[in-house]
């Protein structure tokens, strides 16, 4: 198992972030990576990232802030319809980062 | 898993001019029996209009508005037909509008504790059996069965 931190951003920072971390956690276990989750909402992003060695933060609201990190548009995970490529994705960028 | 769906949480034919009317609505249960603080549904409405929690589904498109837990007292799920849809914007695209015809309103205290509620509750809009459910009930009791049998 690779080790990796993702972000997951939602309105409140509390409903559909938790929900979204859940799955990707486990979506990304079945696929060899071991994710610490941090959730946030837009407006607590960056004081949750401060500190931390973030590979990827996934939004499920619009986030416009370029924070130096990768961002993938969690909305799949939300509905159902596109989780496959959300974690896709976000696979793509860790496997970007971590390819050493 | 802490109970999600109560008799009293329940609301049908709910008659809307406006995501926002139907927000005060629909909140107004939660806070009647104790639920939410008094700054709960202002905030919910403040939040939406930040924040959308509007989602489109194949079978449905709904709205799962809600906001932080310093609001809260108590956590449930409200679900409330509305007599006819209501534009509510989409959660994910600014933007865009869904025309919203159910509300599942939540009230959250802790998330890691509800994370099981949650996932129901988002799991079920991805049920297109359950939707066929919801949109097929036509009084608060059978929406309620509805929401005890897939929710809880």
């Amino acid at each position: 198992m690779k080790n990796c931190t993702v972000v997951t951003v939602c309105g409140s920072g509390v409903v559909t972030s938790s929900m979204i971390a859940l799955k990707i956690k486990e979506q990304l276990r079945d696929k060899g990576w071991d994710a610490t989750m941090y959730e946030a909402s837009p407006v607590s992003l960056e004081s949750v990232i401060t500190g931390k060695d973030i590979d990827v933060i996934v939004c499920a609201s619009p986030v416009t802030a370029d924070l130096g990190i990768p961002k993938v548009k969690g909305m799949g995970m939300v509905t159902g319809m596109g989780e496959e490529k959300v974690i896709n994705e976000i696979i793509a960028v860790l496997e970007e980062k971590h390819k050493d | 898993m802490d109970q999600a769906i109560y008799r009293e949480l329940i609301m049908v034919g709910v008659d809307a001019k406006d995501s926002e009317d139907a927000i005060r609505q629909v909140g107004t249960l939660f806070e009647k029996y104790g639920f939410v603080k008094d700054t709960y549904v202002d905030a919910v409405v403040e939040r939406e209009k930040v924040f959308a929690t509007g989602l489109e589904f194949p079978g449905i498109s709904i709205a799962m508005p809600h906001t932080d837990i310093v609001h809260v007292n108590k956590p449930g799920v409200t679900v409330a037909k509305l007599a006819h849809p209501v534009e509510f914007e989409h959660m994910g695209e600014p933007g865009r509008k869904v025309q919203a015809e159910m509300l599942f309103m939540m009230a959250i205290v802790n998330p890691e504790d509800q994370i099981g509620t949650i996932m129901k509750v988002l799991g079920v809009f991805q049920n297109e059996e359950a939707m066929e459910a919801f949109k097929k009930a036509e009084t608060e009791d059978e929406v309620y069965e509805v929401a005890k049998k897939y929710i809880g």
